[in-house]
């Protein structure tokens, strides 16, 4: 019997962790860790090893489809019939061409981070010249994290820095516990974290596996986070007076002074912002180089400093009035406070190889719960203000910046600019990152997800459903006509109510999409291309881990690549050769090439070169050379898996080596403000500008007034498990038997609650929002806050393709709203926190 | 290429400039004839070009030329200006 060990990169969800998958006579039986590589150490979990069930599942679709139902709905049969390939790329192809004089009626789905294809449906994007590309699966995930990071601290995303961290406080995230990047890395450092005596902290409605490994567990009500982050900085900065004055005045804009109209107090020649220097008492521009000791607290009718608004701003949040907010005690948020600002020892400094630095061993995460949200980016903000007057941002201890600085194989270093404040960030490939500050300039939208009506906000893709039924009060002259998706299931998980969803997907005139099996997105599809499984395929960019949201701290920098551990099932076709084949047949196959050269820093010998063809293998030597030298080309990944660098400290902790300051008070929200309400007045449109305001305000989600009227008793959220991360690979035998095991398909309710409404463990019951009433399994537990509901996975599948997930649990985002009222302003989240009932 | 398709509804333009100008001057020709659309999706308000702006001067990325005031040559050139999409986003 022929055995072999493949090194290659687990697909079953963004991460990518390295695998090893042992292979006898052709037919991969097994997948382990791979112990080389820095994402996983080694570990691999449920849903990695499960890996082999999708592979061989005998749904999964290998050969082209066309619907034959001219019928689209959720419940439609499409009456798919198998046809060629050269039938289906040419159909596509003869739609793409129908609209090449308008290319904005394109709208491409390119959520597929696992490998390669959003890198090259991009490109694709960009030259065939559409603005229609959505680069973001979730209608709340990275809505607020990623643009408040760039401009806060630089990467992509945060990590607390497990390695020194002794106060960490995670809100509205089960961070290494059961969920976000590096999994498999950070689980076994939080694990050590704790071991060595890191206090954890849990402020979440539900207390679920973080909840469990918490030395405390703080059960909050939903969308009250920011009364419980501002209640915070009050006793932190009122009542305690604990700040790193240090780090706000030279490294923040606590000092530029404010005016009266809430703007910065200008330099009348250079237009720069002005402080108040102490030591000679003069007023001189942020950047004056005898400035030495500008001023956070004072000021007078030139104005105040920012620092000073905002100890008075956070005032009007004591805990006192926080607790009939929040629910949360007000003893125990000043017992959290006080510990929080205790441990930040502020003043600290440590040495690590042989570099001094601040030692700030506390920090404030948090991740889509709190984003989820009306007033999404207020709810967030004030939780990374935390940090940052502590000074706990990019040193040791405290919170971390993903992906933001690199010296190997690119230099790359996030920078400073307008006002001297942080704006660039860091990002190994030259590709715009989603970020805040200073904004873009409102203008009456072109785009049918009005981009141009939300000037903060780094995707718009939850506008789509709401404007396709009424383009013309939005102003918009065409809707959209084709559309190409990724498997990536959006009907299912990337919007809210399915009604407004099937509306959208109805009014696109030509839908194609990649299947691994048919899911409820691919019944809305004209054409389906089969998409081959992550051990089938080539991938140079497997997963997110090394690009953008690799494990912080000081582990090895890495790359690894992905190759096919068996043989393509037959009829399966890369998708990488598939979207080069649409770009020549559509005529822009140079153009298309000239952006991925830019997008993988391709430069001579190594750039793809115009009217050439690629297999996807020679495109991954080709990039592979190019990055790492010559030595290591495909067949040098394909034996050794992966390479890696040891990180310096520059790249680990990069806050005393960043020429920028950083936020805490956001002046550009008024100025994008200002601006959007004279577009919004031309256009005579009803709008909510409350969230463009310098410093966070907290505002109750439409859920909360809704309980305060009585018209429901309750709130659902959405919580998640390690081993339902993401829908892709849900219709699998063994993730089933676990969810099934551990009672993942029930819905979540307190005990005391379900007793007073005669509701016991297992009974059957109905939940309902205002959209949507489902049939569901209740769970009783303790460790769930009174008023909520908890929904957890993403489940509720009904498409016959999926015979295993199919008509199991319930599938959150079907209960969601979807209109203009529960969507973010500033960032385009859709409320994720709805107001229900719940009955027998 | 890019976003800035849906503001400019072509895809290729031929414009005159006086001879020695630059990628900076032929972008302030062009927000001149097309207006707040296309300057502010161009510019940020000091200026600046947004970091999702991408201009190629005869193939060659003027970040790596010289930037903005990257001269166009004597016997014109091709200039290719790209808004690309924001990337990433869970």
């Amino acid at each position: 019997m022929a055995t072999e060990m493949v090194q290659t990169s687990c697909g079953m969800c963004y991460i990518g962790c390295g695998i090893q998958v042992k292979v006898e006579n052709g037919v991969a039986v097994s997948i382990e860790g791979d112990p080389n590589n820095p994402q996983n150490r080694g570990n691999i979990c449920a849903k990695g090893q499960a890996g082999l069930m999708n592979l061989y599942n005998p749904h999964r679709i290998k050969t082209p489809l066309k619907r034959t139902n001219p019928q689209r709905g959720l419940h439609v049969d499409p009456g798919w019939k198998e046809i060629s390939w050269d039938e289906a790329l040419n159909t596509i192809v003869s739609k793409l061409v129908a609209i090449r004089d308008n290319p904005k009626q394109l709208y491409i789905q390119g959520w597929e981070v696992t490998g390669d294809s959003h890198l090259w449906l991009h490109a694709f994007a960009s030259a065939f010249g559409t603005p229609h590309y959505s680069s973001n699966g979730s209608p709340t995930c990275g809505k607020v994290i990623h643009p408040v990071e760039f401009f806060a601290a630089g990467g992509f995303h945060q990590q607390p820095d497990l390695h020194y961290c002794n106060y960490c406080i995670l809100v509205g995230t089960q961070f290494a516990i059961a969920a976000r990047a590096s999994f498999n890395h950070i689980l076994r450092d939080m694990a050590d974290a704790r071991a060595r005596g890191m206090k954890l902290i849990v402020v979440d409605p539900i207390g679920g596996f973080a909840g469990s490994k918490a030395d405390q567990w703080i059960p909050v009500r939903p969308g009250t986070d920011t009364a419980f982050a501002l209640s915070m900085l009050h006793v932190l900065l009122n009542e305690l007076g604990i700040y790193d004055e240090k780090f706000l005045k030279h490294k923040t804009n606590a000092p530029y002074l404010v005016g009266s109209r809430g703007l910065y107090v200008r330099d009348p020649n250079s237009g720069k912002p002005l402080v108040y220097d102490a030591a000679d008492q003069r007023i001189k521009p942020h950047d004056d180089p005898t400035l030495s000791d500008p001023a956070i607290t004072g000021g007078g009718e030139g104005g105040r400093p920012s620092f000073e608004l905002l100890r008075e701003h956070v005032a009007k949040y004591p805990p006192e009035k926080t607790e009939e907010i929040t629910t949360i005690p007000a003893a125990t948020l000043r017992q959290l406070a006080k510990e929080f600002g205790e441990a930040a020892c502020i003043g600290s400094t440590t040495v690590i190889d042989g570099v001094e630095l601040p030692y700030r061993p506390v920090c404030v995460d948090w991740a889509k719960g709190p984003q989820g949200h009306k007033h999404g980016f207020h709810q967030c903000w004030p939780l990374k203000l935390l940090n940052i007057v502590v000074g706990a941002v990019s040193v040791p201890g405290g919170i971390l910046s993903t992906g933001a600085a690199g010296k190997k194989p690119f230099q790359w270093f996030p920078e400073g600019g307008t006002d001297g404040m942080l704006e660039k960030g860091g990002n190994i490939l030259p590709l715009p990152h989603p970020k805040a500050f200073p904004g873009r300039t409102p203008t009456k939208p072109v785009r049918n997800d009005l981009a141009e009506l939300f000037p903060l906000a780094p995707h718009y893709h939850t506008l789509l459903p709401i404007t396709a039924g009424d383009h013309e009060r939005y102003g918009l002259t065409y809707g959209l006509q084709v559309m190409l998706h990724t498997p990536t299931n959006s009907v299912l998980g990337s919007f809210g109510d399915l009604n407004v969803v099937e509306r959208f997907y109805q009014s696109i005139p030509f839908i194609a999409g990649f299947a691994i099996e048919i899911n409820e997105t691919n019944l809305f599809d004209d054409i389906v291309l089969p998409f081959p499984s992550y051990l089938e395929r080539f991938d140079f960019n497997a997963g997110t881990s090394s690009r953008q949201l690799g494990p912080c701290g000081q582990d090895d920098w890495f790359w690894q690549i992905r190759q096919p551990v068996v043989e393509p099932a037959p009829g399966l076709r890369h998708p990488q050769e598939i979207i080069m084949e649409l770009a020549e047949k559509v005529g822009i196959l140079d153009d298309f090439y000239q952006l991925l050269n830019h997008t993988f820093r391709l430069k001579e010998p190594y750039a793809l070169e115009a009217g050439r063809r690629y297999s996807p293998p020679e495109t991954i030597d080709r990039i592979s050379r190019c990055w790492f030298g010559e030595e290591h080309d495909l067949k040098w990944f394909q034996e050794h898996g992966v390479i890696r660098y040891q990180k310096e400290v520059e790249e680990t902790y990069i806050g005393p080596f960043l020429k920028a300051r950083l936020p805490i008070y956001l002046e550009h929200f008024l100025q994008r403000g200002e601006e959007l309400k004279e577009v919004i007045g031309q256009m005579g449109l009803d709008w909510d500008f409350s969230d463009y305001t310098p410093l966070s305000e907290w505002m109750p989600c439409p859920s909360y007034n809704a309980l305060q009227k009585g018209d429901y008793d309750l709130i659902a959220v959405h919580y998640k498990f390690p081993y339902v991360y993401g829908a892709f690979g849900n219709d699998n035998p063994w993730i089933n038997e676990i969810c099934e095991q551990t009672n993942a398909y029930h819905i979540i309710l307190n005990e005391e609650v379900a007793k007073a409404k005669g509701i016991q463990d297992n009974d059957e019951v109905w939940l309902e929002s205002p959209v949507c009433k489902v049939r569901a399994k209740a769970k009783l537990t303790q460790c769930i806050h009174p008023q909520v509901v908890g929904v957890g996975g993403h489940f509720g599948h009904w498409a016959p393709g999926m015979p295993i997930a199919q008509g199991k649990g319930v599938n959150f985002n079907s209960l969601l709203p979807t209109d203009l009222d529960h969507i973010d302003k500033i960032s385009t989240a859709l409320d994720h926190c709805v107001e229900v009932r719940l009955y027998k | 290429m890019g976003d800035l398709r849906a503001v400019v509804e072509s895809r290729d333009l031929e414009m005159s400039l006086p001879q020695g100008s630059s990628v900076g001057d032929l972008l302030s020709s062009l927000a001149e004839r097309f207006g707040d659309p296309f300057a502010k999706w161009v510019f940020t308000g000091s200026g600046d070009l947004h970091h999702y702006i991408l201009i190629f001067v005869n193939g060659e990325n003027i970040q790596d030329i010289g930037g903005l005031s990257v001269k166009l040559g004597e016997q014109g050139g091709k200039v290719e200006i790209i808004m690309l999409p924001m990337f990433e986003g869970g």
